[in-house]
Formats: structure tokens, sequence, C-alpha cells
């Protein structure tokens, strides 16, 4: 019989310690990261000091809880194959505790835009000496032969063919395993003030991380045009920038949107290394937002029209009938139990 | 200029229109100034603009905009789901578009020996589709009076194409590309041998999904006509000239168009030759409107101008926590 209690106890405790500042193993992965330019310092640093918070006030236990994990439910024996993605720091970094803590063997890939910092953790566990196994590497033909029963893939949906081809046929996993698959890719924030707090909330769920991340808000629907924030809203982003400058860069595809916009007479800011616009298209390019004037209507119709390209759709606090929301504040800290795609990973 | 001259090289013809469209096309011109071209050298400098401008704007190059009563144009429109935002093409001039469309033939084939076939609707049920707009002045051109739009739903019945046949002409059956097997399945009667098959796409929007390849076979087989003999038009709503696949799938461009592969990270770059990109359409027979398209299709270029049409353009570097493993 597995004891849950102190697998749970102890897969906390190595968190912790992995989480503290004197962790040189975690410093240096930091530093390794920072200099090759991977993410920046701050973007890293925000993403540690969130963790850290949650696991401090003890969220893993609590995670634990609310999954129900016990001696009798739990994971131990079982196989999953975790394929990271690599867009935002440590973004892995949940699936990786969740199927850690449900006590199942772990084989991550790691991305390589992604190596050291997840990597710092599983070593960390590793020295703990935890009754599953641990396994990691960004080399995915590491995971031939491991036959697992589960596959938490947060790769491309273009992807998905070629990757369950290798995976099958270098025995990665058994051929009837179950894929669990990510497809959201943004979220919408409704905004009806333009009070200061509000406007520092949505300037960080829009911005941090460049944008990227599928918590990160590229749509807005506001009853306020943008055309009449525009400059006030544009000092909170150079705000935001002065502390947290952007890491990367737009691509020029970002100047012809750009263009494209002035050619169609339609509302826009040009941020150097961002672009809002008004439309309700999809938001396709990277480092783009859209804002949308409409109610509470246009989020309903907007969230139906994304569909499960939509992640989460974030409020200042009011409900929207028919539509489950989040505190927009709480954009990029979200509790360790949130569900990617409405799935709890454990 | 005329665009039709082979005296005049296509990129003096290209830059003069440019020049023309840049003073007299507001929309373009905004979209030029923004992107901070004003001139240029060679016409793979100059600017294509986003197909989407059709379905926001009126796109017109005229000295006077402003005084156009566009309630009296004739229009294209794209075909669409309800609900969808059409794009629409006005046309000043559609002498234009029917000298595009014969000269077009007749670069490609002997259009005096065929008779044509459209199993498509007809231009009364469908007054703004540039194709069935096309496909008019195709079985206009006809003096023979044997070419015509089929009557949908209905099988090809043997005394009419024994008619072609004692013309001393050939067949051309122009159709979408499922429209063409629903025919099939309703006809019994072969077509002549030295038919000719041309597909038009609209494969995109239909349920059934079927590779542009297995679509050609089963033509093939369905009209026991060898693959050299099915043929593919490319052509949109938002182009007055049309490219041709014959016998396979690579596209020739008539010499008033040409189409190249652009970055889609960045579209002002050409791609190398076999790298997937978005297609690019110069179409010099758009003078009056745009003749600068970047469309949003996928597609390779292959060797000698031609191209092969891959569907629609998705972009794959979409935000969220989808990477492609392979992109790592």
């Amino acid at each position: 019989m597995h004891s849950m209690k102190s697998h749970i106890s102890t897969v906390a405790s190595a968190t912790k310690e992995w989480l503290q500042p004197d962790n040189l193993v975690l410093k240096k992965a930091i530093e390794q990261t920072v200099d090759e330019g991977l993410f920046s310092f701050e973007d890293i640093k925000f993403q540690i000091r969130t963790l850290k918070q949650n696991i401090e006030s003890g969220q893993i236990e609590e995670w634990a809880n609310r999954a129900g994990l016990s001696e009798t439910k739990n994971s131990f024996g079982s196989k999953v194959l975790c394929l990271h993605a690599g867009n935002l720091p440590l973004v892995g970094f949940q699936d990786a505790l969740g199927t850690i803590l449900s006590g199942a063997d772990y084989f991550g890939k790691l991305s390589r835009k992604d190596p050291y910092l997840l990597q710092s953790f599983l070593k960390k566990l590793n020295e703990f000496r935890l009754e599953n196994n641990i396994q990691y590497s960004t080399d995915f033909n590491q995971s031939a032969g491991i036959k697992a029963d589960k596959v938490l893939f947060a790769g491309a949906e273009s992807s998905i063919d070629t990757v369950k081809e290798i995976a099958i046929s270098q025995n990665s996993v058994a051929e009837d395993v179950e894929w669990v698959m990510r497809s959201a890719k943004f979220s919408m924030a409704y905004i009806s003030d333009e009070s200061k707090q509000t406007m520092e909330d949505l300037v960080e769920a829009v911005f941090r991380y460049g944008g990227r991340g599928c918590r990160s808000v590229a749509v807005v629907v506001s009853p306020i045009r943008f055309g009449r924030l525009k400059c006030h809203f544009q000092d909170y982003v150079e705000s935001f920038w002065l502390k947290n400058p952007q890491l990367n860069k737009p691509k020029e595809i970002l100047a012809h949107q750009f263009a494209y916009n002035k050619a169609i007479e339609r509302e826009q800011a040009w941020m150097n290394d961002f672009l809002i616009q008004e439309t309700e298209e999809f938001p396709e390019l990277d480092f783009t937002l859209h804002w949308v004037e409409g109610n509470e209507d246009k989020v309903r119709e907007l969230a139906n029209k994304y569909g499960s390209a939509l992640q989460t759709v974030y409020t200042t606090g009011g409900t929207i009938e028919g539509v489950t929301t989040e505190y927009l504040s709480r954009a990029q800290t979200p509790d360790l139990w949130w569900k990617p795609d409405g799935m709890d990973v454990i | 200029m005329n665009i039709f001259d082979p005296q005049i090289s296509f990129n003096e013809k290209a830059i003069s229109a440019f020049r023309s469209q840049f003073e007299n096309n507001p929309v373009y011109q905004r979209f030029c100034k923004a992107l901070g071209i004003q001139k240029v050298k060679d016409y793979s400098d100059i600017p294509l603009l986003p197909i989407q401008a059709f379905k926001e704007k009126q796109i017109i190059t005229a000295e006077n905009p402003s005084e156009i009563d566009f309630d009296k144009l004739i229009y294209f429109q794209s075909s669409g789901t309800s609900g969808m935002q059409k794009s629409t093409h006005y046309l000043l001039d559609t002498d234009m578009y029917k000298k595009s469309v014969i000269a077009g033939m007749k670069h490609f084939y002997e259009l005096d020996d065929y008779v044509i076939w459209a199993y498509t609707p007809g231009y009364s049920a469908n007054p703004h589709s540039s194709l069935v707009w096309m496909l008019n002045v195709l079985i206009d051109g006809d003096k023979s009076g044997l070419s015509r739009f089929l009557p949908l739903n209905e099988a090809l019945l043997q005394s009419e194409l024994d008619e072609v046949i004692s013309s001393g002409k050939k067949l051309m059956l122009f159709g979408a590309a499922f429209g063409l097997l629903d025919l099939l399945e309703i006809s019994e009667v072969q077509i002549p041998s030295d038919s000719i098959v041309m597909e038009t796409g609209g494969m995109k929007t239909h349920r059934r999904e079927m590779t542009k390849t297995q679509l050609h076979q089963k033509l093939s087989d369905g009209y026991a006509l060898p693959k050299t003999q099915i043929h593919s038009e490319y052509g949109m709503s938002e182009l007055l000239s049309q490219a041709y696949s014959l016998g396979d799938e690579w596209f020739e461009c008539v010499p008033w168009m040409t189409v190249s592969i652009r970055n889609p990270e960045n579209p002002m770059e050409t791609v190398e030759n076999g790298t997937e990109g978005m297609i690019g359409v110069i179409d010099l027979a758009n003078i009056n409107s745009c003749s600068f398209i970047l469309t949003g299709d996928k597609g390779v270029m292959g060797d000698n101008g031609r191209f092969k049409v891959l569907g629609r353009w998705s972009p794959q570097n979409l935000r969220g926590c989808n990477f492609l493993i392979d992109q790592d």
C-alpha cells in the first residue's frame, strides 16, 4: 500500500525546497534561461513568485484534497507521458506537478524552449526519492519503450498525427492510450470601467509574457470604445513595460497588419512591440490585442464563436449569465488547481 | 497601358499599374504609405493588399472615386455561408474581364475548337458570381450555339453529346469539384474521349473531404478520361484573371498575371521554391480595383513559375499553450 499522505507531504516539501532563494540549481537554471534569451528575467521572477505564493499557502495539499487523492484513489502504477509546451517559463509545471502528485510515473518531454527551469524542479523531486518514477528529456526519442497509459499533450492540433505516429512506433505509448489534448489558445476580458485597478489588471493580463499563453487576454469586450481610452491605456502599458521589458519582438507581419488596418481605416494603436486593434476577428497573430465594443451579449456571442480556442473569460468581479468567469486580477496568477481546457490535471 | 501587349514587359506593366493604383486607389494608397513604400523599381517589391480588404472596403481605382455611383456598378461577390461577410469586387469596366477571360482561355486552349458546358447555377440565378459570369462570357462567345449551362441535377444525354461530336468540336465540361462528381452519379453516358473536364475548385466549402489528387483520380476514372484531361481553374471573385492546371496539380498563370509565394511572417518577402507560404497574386486585369493581392490561400512554387494550391492558409503560430513539437 502506498502512503498517499506521506507522498503529498514529500512532494510539497521538495517543491518548497526547490523554491528557496538559496537553491543554486534553480538560480543557475534561471541564469541559463535568461542568458540564452529564452525568457526575460522579469517574467521568470513573476512566475516563480506566483508559484511560491501558491505553494507556501498550502495549495499542493489543497489540490490533492480537492482531487480526492487518497490511499485508495491515486495513480500509483500508471505511466503518464507529458509533452510540454515551452511558450511561457515553467508552463509545464502544473502538468508535471499534477502527474507526480497523483502518484503516476512521470515521463516529461521538456521543450527546448524551456529546458532548464522545469528540469531543476524535477531534479529536486528526484533528490527526495519519491515512490513514483520521474524521467525527463528534451529528446522525444528518450521516451521510447515506456508504453505510457496516458498522454498530456500541449502541442498544436496540426502536429498530433505525426506525434502519435512517432509515439506509437517507438512504443512511447500503447495504441489505445488516452490523449489529453489542449486546444485553448487565448482568453477574453469584459471591462466595464476604466479605474486604475482595472487598467493595471488588464495590462498585466494582456502584456505579461508578451501576450503569450492561453490565460493571457487577447480579446477585450467593453462598452467603452478603444479610441476613447487609447492614450490613457497606453500610459499604463508603458508603465508596465518600464518594469517588465518585452523580450520578444514581433515579426514583420505585425507592421503589415498595421498597414492593413490603416488601409481599411480600422481604429488601432501601434505600440512598437504590440498592436491593439478594434476588431472581433479571431486573434491569430502574436502580439495583438483585439478590442471589441460591446456589452455582455457580445461576450456571450464571442465566447460561442471562439469555442474551444477560448480558455477563460475574465471580469473585474461581476458575473455574466451563461458564461463561467474568473477574476481578471488572477489571470496570470491562477491557483495550482486551475483547469486548462476545463479539465483538472490530476 | 495595354496589359495584353506582349511587347511590353510584365515589370513595366506592373509598375505602371502600381503607380496608377497608388495614386487613385485610396485604400491601397493608405496601405502602401503605412508600409513606407511609395516607389518601386521591380514588381516583386510591390506590396500585396490582404484580400480581406474586399470585405471591408470598396476597392476601386479611379481618378474621382467619390463620384462613382456604386449602386450602378456590376460587382462580383464571394460565395460563403450565411452570416459570413462577403467580398465585393466592383467592376468599372466589364470589357476588361471579358477580354481577360477570352484571352486567358486562348492562351491555353484553341478555344474555338471547344463547346463549353457548365454544370453550375446559371447566370440569372447567380449574377454576382465571377465564375458564372466568366462561363457566361465563354458560352456567349461560342457561335455554334451548343455551349450552355447544364440544368442542375439532370443527367447528361447521349443525344446532346452526339450533337457536340457531329459539330466537329470538343467538349469542355466545367463544374465545381463535387458538382462534377454528382453529375457522374446521375449520368449513364460516356463523354467523348477528347473532352476536357475543368474543375473550378469549391472543395473548401464542401462537407465531403477529399484531396485534390483523390478528386482528380475519381474524375478521371468516372469520366473515363486520362488524368491529363482533368484540368483545374484557379480563380476568385477578387481576381479578373485565372490560372489553369492542365492535367496535373501545378497551375500556370496567364501572361498578365503572376503568382508568388509569400512568407507568412513577412508578406513582403518571397519564399524559396518548394517552401509553403501564402499565395500572392499580381493580376493586371484588376486595373480598376487592386492588382496586388495577398490571398488567404496556402501554396508552393515549383519550377517555371508554376504553383500548387494547398488549401486555405491556417496560421500555426497561434498564441496559447500550443506549440508544435517539431518546432521545438
